[in-house]
């Protein structure tokens, strides 16, 4: 059983309940007040302190059927959870594991702050505080699913934007929706990460999202690949490389010793 | 999901306590502590943050290009979180790894004359696997666990094989180094002590290939743009030879080991602009993509480390056996050694904080791309 999130982005409003509830379950810090100027976004993006993060894009042009030359969209942004995640894979101490919920997890008494995971990540979802040391991000309420509760931010969706449950179904749940809003003429909408077919680098997400844009416009990567695809090929080609780094040791010495006939 | 449980937990001494997810302020009923996951996250101190923050604010407009978005400018990943120290680290190990690799070639093949060349490889490999190590621990968020990477041994993190690798390389090297005195104290056990060494040299040897390789393997198995070329693990091979033979050549040397130094250095000089070059050409596909190495300081670092390979190279290769020659060279190769590694380094870095490289990288291939075209 893996449980995830169907983010559908279309009834978003960008009331940022989720930011608060997450922030304010969670007990996180602060990261900061700025003033961005980025539409109503001064959160900016997802980090060590903030594990949801609404996006408010505004566009010059219209949604389907829309005629006002001007669209406005929202989107609240999260650990994806993957199937094949970066992080999980990259942590060198095992702080990072898959939880029975099929959630990835950072144990905080383990994570000795390398930083890796940060780097591994293809969506830059998890982050390293530098104040506190450790690597943060989304727990997918890990405490709240004990209890029998849904997560933070989905309980105070107040549209149902943000909806938690067993994957299999949230992604019956998505398709129908996607044909609804196909139906009423918005073509544009699709799945994003919903499936591994859609999606082969990451094996596909825990969290995924119903988008009417291309993913860059909401500051995610249109092909997210898991960076251990390339681990066996790199492996590869240094071991053939070191093969041939030592026969190049070897005959240096042989080389250098031979040097006695000539000058010695 | 699941099943939801009573609201109320049983506590020790028979009574009864809301749960504290249904009081919905995630406090501890009884002690009133703080029991959010991120309750043990320490704030960060100064609005000095903020002033990072700024860093990633971009000035451009609200409104959006529809041909090449991104967000605002805002970078899609996360920047390395690394410090100079692991710069430094990539030199030092690709450095030490690599003498001990011809320190071994040298033991086994060298014969009598290059008894001195083994000798100096084996100290230069442990003191340069302790100086690792300080620049890793240096580096974590939480020193104090530095023994938490030898918590698992798991193959598909590269930093946990390089943990082992160099906890292994650096105890079989200060085993070679260290030995050939330890007669003088147990001359009992002298005749152990012979063949325990030579071991200690011939594995701190292998083990060194794998320490200069895996730092390349590292980069590769990150998300960032520069960093994903499956080559940068051989070009860390290559430039480690070269960083190790031209730091032994500043180091007093006789005929013979001369010899066996600059033959390997030239091969990992030659090794090192090859796959430079192939570099360029593959991260060059994706025109954003390549321009760390291309241009601004990286770029600059980058360009001038190739010039002193070359410069080195031809010093070494110049007629002549006299000290001051292969000093000069030494001088040359070491500092193209250290400037290649702050080059790639901080050319990550800096891709990392490009995104429309991630995307246009992403796009290239255009076979999982999602949504409208």
């Amino acid at each position: 059983m893996a449980n995830g999130f169907f983010t559908d982005t279309t009834v978003c409003i960008g009331c940022k309940a989720c930011e608060v509830a997450c922030k304010q379950w969670n007990q996180l810090p602060d990261d900061g007040y700025h003033f961005t100027g980025m539409s109503f976004d001064n959160t900016v993006h997802l980090g060590a302190s903030t594990w949801r993060h609404v996006s408010f894009i505004e566009r010059p042009v219209p949604l389907n059927g829309a005629d006002t030359g001007f669209s406005w969209l929202m989107a609240s942004d999260v650990c994806k959870h993957c199937a094949r995640a970066g992080c999980l894979e990259n942590c060198p101490t095992g702080a990072i594991m898959r939880t029975e919920y099929g959630s990835v997890y950072v144990q905080q008494d383990i994570c000795n702050g390398c930083g890796y995971c940060v780097s591994g990540c293809p969506f830059g979802v998890i982050d390293r505080n530098h104040e506190d040391g450790r690597a943060w991000k989304c727990t997918l309420c890990y405490d709240r699913q004990r209890d029998g509760l849904e997560p933070a931010c989905a309980k105070a969706c107040p549209t149902d934007s943000i909806q938690f449950g067993d994957i299999a179904e949230l992604k019956e749940r998505a398709h129908k929706r996607l044909e609804i809003l196909h139906e009423h003429g918005m073509r544009e909408a699709y799945l994003y990460g919903v499936d591994a077919a859609s999606q082969p680098g990451t094996g596909g997400l825990n969290a995924f999202f119903l988008l009417v844009d291309k993913p860059e416009v909401y500051n995610l990567p249109p092909d997210p690949e898991v960076p251990t695809i390339r681990g066996y090929q790199s492996w590869k080609a240094a071991g053939i490389a070191a093969v041939g780094f030592a026969a190049a040791a070897l005959v240096s010495a042989l080389f250098g010793r031979s040097a006695k006939n000539h000058e010695g | 999901m699941a099943e939801a449980l009573p609201g109320f937990v049983e506590i020790p001494g028979g009574s009864k306590a809301p749960m504290r997810s249904d009081d919905g302020r995630n406090i501890d009923p009884q002690l009133g502590l703080l029991l959010g996951d991120a309750a043990g996250q320490k704030p960060l101190a100064s609005r000095e943050d903020v002033a990072l923050h700024s860093e990633i604010f971009p000035h451009v407009p609200s409104r959006q290009s529809t041909d090449s978005p991104s967000y605002y400018g805002v970078p899609v990943l996360k920047q390395p979180v690394w410090i100079w120290t692991i710069a430094a680290y990539f030199y030092i190990g690709g450095m030490s790894g690599m003498s001990a690799t011809l320190g071994a070639a040298a033991q086994l093949f060298g014969g009598r004359e290059m008894r001195g060349l083994v000798t100096k490889t084996r100290w230069i490999a442990t003191v340069g696997g302790a100086m690792s190590s300080l620049l890793l621990i240096q580096d974590l968020g939480r020193p104090e666990r530095f023994l938490h990477m030898l918590r698992v041994f798991k193959i598909s993190s590269p930093m946990s094989m390089g943990s082992w690798i160099l906890s292994a390389f650096s105890a079989a090297a200060g085993g070679a180094a260290v030995l050939p005195v330890a007669p003088r104290f147990l001359p009992r056990f002298a005749s152990v002590f012979a063949p325990m060494t030579a071991l200690c040299g011939v594995v701190a040897g292998l083990l060194g290939l794998p320490l200069a390789a895996y730092t390349g393997v590292l980069l590769v198995q990150t998300a960032v743009p520069i960093w994903r070329n499956p080559l940068w693990s051989v070009f860390a091979l290559c430039s480690g030879t070269a960083a190790a033979s031209s730091f032994l050549e500043l180091l007093p040397l006789n005929a013979n080991e001369a010899r066996a130094v600059e033959l390997f250095g030239f091969i990992g000089k030659v090794g090192e602009l090859v796959f430079a070059k192939q570099l360029e050409t593959e991260v060059a596909k994706v025109e954003r993509v390549a321009r760390p190495l291309q241009d601004g300081f990286t770029g600059m670092l980058w360009q001038t480390s190739k010039v002193l390979v070359i410069a080195s190279a031809i010093v070494s290769l110049a007629p002549g056996h006299s000290r001051k020659k292969r000093i000069l060279a030494g001088i040359l190769g070491t500092a193209a050694g250290v400037c290649v590694r702050f080059a790639y380094f901080y050319a990550g870095k800096r891709s990392a904080r490009d995104p429309r490289a991630t995307f246009e990288q992403q796009r290239s291939t255009p076979a999982h791309v999602a949504g409208p075209i």
